[in-house]
């Protein structure tokens, strides 16, 4: 775990959860920003310092930016926040860069989730390859159902995840959901951003979700309006640190 | 008949048909007025008209931006093959940072740049030339605004002891791509044929100053074109990525860059997907077999870049990489998470298993 030591987008001090490795590093952090903010508008690139990284540069990665869109009729809530991905790589030993994308400013507080792995390239050797392990979604009563690409491949320090959701029973459709991760690590405790859903009124994006895994447990209180469209398939796609197993090491 | 005094050893100046002489600096100087041959390729057209364009905009500058490049000037030199370098004028020295700008895109300077630059050499491990292979290995990397500039001969004969002035640009200013900087595809838009086994390449390199125009100390080099058998017996290991030049025309992708070398448990990936026949997946179709250690599944972020609905939709995708006897070596990019676009980029890493 680190601070940020600044950035040049008016967001304040950002904590990072990370495991860092001698060719690659993953990072996690949730944080916001406020477009109107005069440092947000004269940078060209999202620039978060930080203190030094065990890599002094890497490729592109992605990550999410999320904005909330709600209105109000009588004593219903239509909920239209949505998100996409972003390019996101590390300039150097101490910079972290965020692709400017503005498309969204107009919104208010912009939140990024950064949940990704930072590789190196050029480096010696091939990709090491992990083992996909099928997440076993279990409840007591079922009534989430989800698509056979819901897995994960477990490392000693960090997890990558992927979910999607197929479908929901209609009386849950509303309710908050929670949901037993069997086979997945219960060390990791992270907010995790849930794409997919159409956006009615922000039909360039998928709608956002936000959902959480903590303890080997998924849990989801609220979704946006659009969640189960047929066709916009949410997922969530997240390379998590583990607890308790961050800080500098071996390549796993 | 022209007489033809002895310009060159008396204190004369003037112009005799084609030949000018003029003294600066106690030196006598002759030059013969350059002709343009009128045949030229388009790039060829492209130089010469911007150095007419730079000229021209020098005189538009201010006499204060004037008096600034003279100062400039007199803290630069002009080359000299006979000892002492020349002095430069304002103009050419206009005319010198400008031309390099507008070598890597960037626009004409009108107050000039400071004097004090800090251009580093070029520091690589190996230069390895094959007829399939033209690649400087090693780069230090420089960061923005630091680009690297990469002059090439044609193939001359072995015996040739020194080809750096037939030398042409074949890279205007690119950044190293992780230490490496291969220039296959570049040379033979240039110079329009690979060099053969046995040729001498001559090679110059330098960083330019993309803010300043100001280049670094050139690195010269001449390496003898090899066979890629010799050259992997040598030392030289080619790095494992999958790029445009790599797939087959069929395939359903307009980018592709697939980069094995990370190490680490993914694959990099920079591809933009193009979908095809109504199914929400692009294959890319290899001209070689893939390594069998990445053989396997991936799966990656996307986003569209369509227009129209959900054109900045994030996307998750699943990638098959595999040989078959059947139909050949493939990369299939499916659309798993999200709104399906086309085309959709597929970036960053993606977990391979």
């Amino acid at each position: 775990m680190f601070n940020s030591t600044g950035n040049n987008f008016g967001a304040g001090s950002i904590q990072f959860k990370d495991y860092q490795a001698s060719n690659y590093v993953v990072l996690n952090a949730k944080f916001s920003y406020d477009p109107t903010n005069a440092a947000y508008q004269a940078a060209d690139v999202l620039e978060i310092y930080v203190p030094d990284l065990s890599i002094d540069r890497s490729a592109v990665a992605g990550v999410i930016l999320t904005f909330q869109d709600r209105y109000v009729y009588s004593s219903y809530t239509w909920n239209n926040d949505g998100g996409t991905a972003i390019k996101s790589w590390i300039k150097d030993k101490n910079t972290i860069c965020l692709e400017k994308f503005t498309n969204f400013d107009d919104k208010g507080e912009i939140t990024i989730f950064i949940q990704a792995l930072y590789p190196m390239l050029n480096q010696p050797g091939n990709p090491i390859k992990g083992t996909r392990t099928r997440i076993n979604m279990t409840q007591e009563t079922r009534y989430l159902y989800w698509s056979s690409d819901t897995f994960c491949v477990i490392f000693e320090h960090w997890v990558f995840l992927h979910m999607q959701f197929s479908s929901c029973s209609y009386s849950y459709r509303n309710q908050p959901w929670e949901a037993v991760m069997g086979d997945f690590p219960t060390d990791v405790n992270a907010d995790v951003p849930f794409l997919g859903g159409s956006n009615q009124y922000n039909p360039s994006v998928n709608g956002f979700s936000l959902a959480h895994v903590e303890n080997g447990v998924f849990t989801c209180q609220e979704r946006m309006s659009g969640f189960d469209s047929t066709g916009y398939d949410p997922f969530i796609f997240a390379f998590l640190v583990r607890d308790g197993e961050e800080g500098n090491g071996d390549v796993d | 008949m022209i007489a033809k005094p002895s310009i060159a050893f008396n204190d004369f100046a003037g112009t005799a048909k084609d030949v000018t002489a003029r003294n600066v600096q106690g030196r006598n100087i002759l030059s013969v007025r350059a002709y343009q041959s009128k045949v030229c390729t388009p790039a060829q057209a492209t130089t010469r008209n911007q150095l007419s364009r730079i000229s021209r905009e020098y005189k538009q500058l201010s006499d204060s931006q004037m008096q600034a490049w003279e100062v400039l000037a007199s803290h630069m030199k002009a080359a000299s093959s006979i000892g002492n370098p020349a002095e430069m004028t304002a103009h050419n020295a206009f005319v010198r940072i400008n031309s390099n700008r507008l070598l890597v895109g960037k626009s004409i300077l009108r107050d000039a740049p400071s004097h004090i630059s800090n251009v580093p050499g070029v520091v690589y491990d190996e230069i390895w030339v094959t007829p399939s292979d033209l690649i400087i290995k090693g780069i230090v990397h420089q960061n923005d605004p630091l680009k690297l500039v990469i002059k090439m001969s044609v193939g001359m004969s072995a015996g040739v002891s020194s080809g750096w002035s037939k030398t042409v640009i074949v890279s205007p200013g690119i950044e190293d791509d992780w230490g490496d900087a291969n220039v296959r595809g570049r040379y033979l838009k240039v110079v329009g044929f690979a060099p053969a086994v046995g040729d001498k390449v001559f090679i110059e390199m330098y960083w330019l100053n993309t803010d300043t125009g100001f280049p670094g100390e050139s690195a010269f080099a001449s390496r003898i074109c090899v066979t890629s058998e010799e050259a992997e017996a040598e030392g030289y290991v080619k790095r494992n990525k999958i790029t445009m030049d790599d797939i087959k025309p069929d395939s359903h992708v307009s980018e592709c860059d697939v980069d094995f070398s990370t190490g680490a448990p993914v694959i990099s990936f920079d591809t933009v997907c193009l979908g095809h026949s109504n199914v929400a997946s692009s294959e890319a179709y290899l001209e070689e077999e893939l390594p069998a250690d990445c053989v396997g599944t991936s799966m990656a972020l996307a986003r569209g870049m369509g227009e129209g609905n959900a054109c900045f939709a994030a996307q998750s995708y699943i990638i098959w990489l595999r040989n078959s006897s059947w139909d050949g070596s493939s990369i299939t990019f499916a659309h798993r998470g999200g709104y399906y676009v086309k085309p959709t980029e597929v970036f960053g890493p993606g977990i391979l298993y």
